[in-house]
């Protein structure tokens, strides 16, 4: 039945696979708003998908699973839920269908559909962060988002970028667990580094992408930091090794780990010469940092992304190719 | 004038290059923009064409504006002046491209002299009235542009090149699906938006 309509792929499988535990663990911090969220979504994306390939006589792509799941994971828990509708069904048709389809989109699909409603809904938006689950000396409380009906119906909760540009930092072991407000699934660290092992052990993404996002973001991020350009955050008052904190600190709010490892690896958005790829990683890092930092956005790693996909084909098509002749292709790639 | 002693020169150059990209965040020259990118030497072509251009331009325009046209308290003919100035410019340069690059000339076609009404120009030479640049304000801010123009005019081409391939519906073919692809680039620049300033 389920082959009857799509179109089996085997890496958009394990993305899935790897998005799982993001999934459950946003539940138990959020818990019905997430699941709600996620249920919109899929019904929305799958239901453009098939509008389309039903067209062009196709099966739906798997692909479009992993988009509605990227996209689900990265909104705000309590963002209404037609704001949700419009951004999936943005994403999917404009973003891939007016592009031909699976394979053939320039932008991120899920990553342009956020921005869009992000753009275009900024108040609802930014209303959306609610107050997680915490993880307190007596143990849990507020799991599967019951922090939310203890107080009002819908208390909107600061995020760690906030709470860093008023020059409080979170601590860090919620951080790397992930008990801290944001988008969905963006929270926890130690998640997405399993679920980055779990991609590069499967030869599902690129590790190469990752590492040069990651350095093009942390390099961005020292340099802001060191500069004293960061807002809050003064390098005076964090002496030698004491500025490890705030830094690290910066690098695990937001979304810029999520995004690495997630949006970052996309292989039909990233260009092929390896060269192209690491300046491309960069790219995403470099903006990412520089629109969180200086712009007046809560957040820049959507610009990020689509910064780098404006420029992926420019330097694919600009940048030389690798020397050696023995053709590398591109272990997920292939598949596609 | 504030703007002299608050603006660094560097800081507009950049300015005018990404965060305030005259086609991407103004969404000036799009004719041009849209009709040449669909190969990227044309592109590259008359991207360097409007880069000169805009110097070019940008400066004599703020020559005449500071030495003619306010002495004589003509500042209203400044539309149908600037507009002289540009077309005496383009059509020099449309001399020296034919000489230079035939094949250049041929492909540019009529774009070139269009680059007269290529609202950029004009677009920047007024802002640089408005801003109440100086004259190296004025040709930082018009070199930026026109290497602004030429980022995202190379931008575009590339995408088309590797749109073009696939199978688009056939309502969306060419400009429809280009559209598409500018509002998305677009988007991406809004990102920078606010970060340095203009004036």
């Amino acid at each position: 039945m389920i082959d009857q309509y799509f179109q089996k792929q085997d890496v958009m499988r394990r993305l899935i696979y790897a998005l799982i535990p993001l999934f459950f663990f946003a539940v138990l911090l959020y818990g019905w708003s997430v699941l709600m969220q996620t249920a919109v979504v899929f019904a929305g994306g799958i239901a453009t998908e098939y509008f389309f390939t039903r067209q062009r006589g196709k099966k739906i792509s798997e692909a479009v699973l992993v988009t509605c799941a990227l996209y689900a994971l990265a909104l705000p828990p309590a963002l209404p839920l037609w704001i949700t509708l419009v951004g999936i069904v943005f994403a999917v048709a404009l973003a891939k269908e007016a592009y031909g389809g699976f394979g053939r989109n320039i932008f991120n699909p899920a990553i342009a559909g956020r921005l869009f409603i992000f753009l275009s809904f900024p108040v609802p938006y930014n209303a959306g962060w609610i107050v997680p689950a915490s993880r307190g000396p007596q143990g849990f409380s507020g799991l599967f988002g019951t922090a939310q009906a203890a107080g009002v119906d819908t208390v909107t909760a600061a995020t760690p970028l906030a709470l860093l540009r008023t020059g409080e930092i979170p601590p860090l072991m919620d951080l790397f667990l992930g008990f801290r407000g944001g988008s969905s699934g963006e929270s926890s660290v130690i998640l997405i580094l399993l679920a980055a092992l779990f991609l590069v052990a499967t030869k599902t993404a690129n590790w190469k992408t990752m590492v040069s996002t990651f350095l093009g973001a942390l390099t961005a991020a020292g340099a802001f930091f060191f500069g004293g350009l960061i807002p809050g955050l003064s390098p005076a008052s964090f002496p030698g090794f004491s500025a490890m904190v705030p830094l690290a600190a910066y690098m695990m709010s937001g979304s810029i780990l999520f995004v690495t490892v997630f949006m970052a690896t996309d292989p039909i958005t990233a260009p092929n010469k390896p060269l192209a790829q690491f300046i491309y990683g960069l790219m995403i890092g470099g903006v990412s940092m520089t629109v969180r930092t200086l712009a007046g956005f809560p957040e820049g790693t959507s610009f990020g992304i689509l910064v780098a996909n404006t420029f992926s084909p420019f330097l694919d098509e600009h940048l030389p190719a690798p020397k050696k002749k023995t053709r590398k292709i591109h272990p997920a790639g292939a598949a596609r | 004038m504030n703007a002299e002693t608050l603006l660094n020169p560097f800081s507009l150059f950049f300015a005018s290059i990404i965060t305030s990209n005259i086609l991407l965040s103004n969404f000036l020259g799009m004719c041009s923009f849209i009709a040449i990118s669909k190969d990227s030497s044309s592109s590259n072509g008359l991207g360097m064409a409007v880069t000169v251009v805009l110097t070019v331009t940008t400066a004599i325009n703020w020559l005449i504006l500071h030495h003619v046209l306010i002495p004589l308290d003509l500042v209203y003919l400044r539309f149908i002046v600037f507009i002289v100035s540009i077309a005496a410019v383009v059509q020099m340069l449309e001399m020296i491209i034919d000489r230079v690059s035939q094949a250049l000339y041929l492909n540019l076609g009529i774009f070139l002299p269009l680059i007269t009404v290529n609202c950029a120009i004009l677009g920047v030479s007024l802002f640089m009235e408005i801003r109440q640049y100086t004259l190296l304000q004025s040709v930082i801010y018009g070199l930026g542009s026109g290497l602004g123009w030429w980022l995202a005019i190379m931008l575009l081409s590339a995408i088309r090149k590797k749109t073009e391939k696939s199978k688009v519906s056939p309502a969306l073919q060419g400009p429809g699906l280009t559209m598409i692809t500018i509002g998305f680039m677009a988007m991406a620049f809004i990102g920078f938006s606010g970060m340095l300033a203009v004036q």
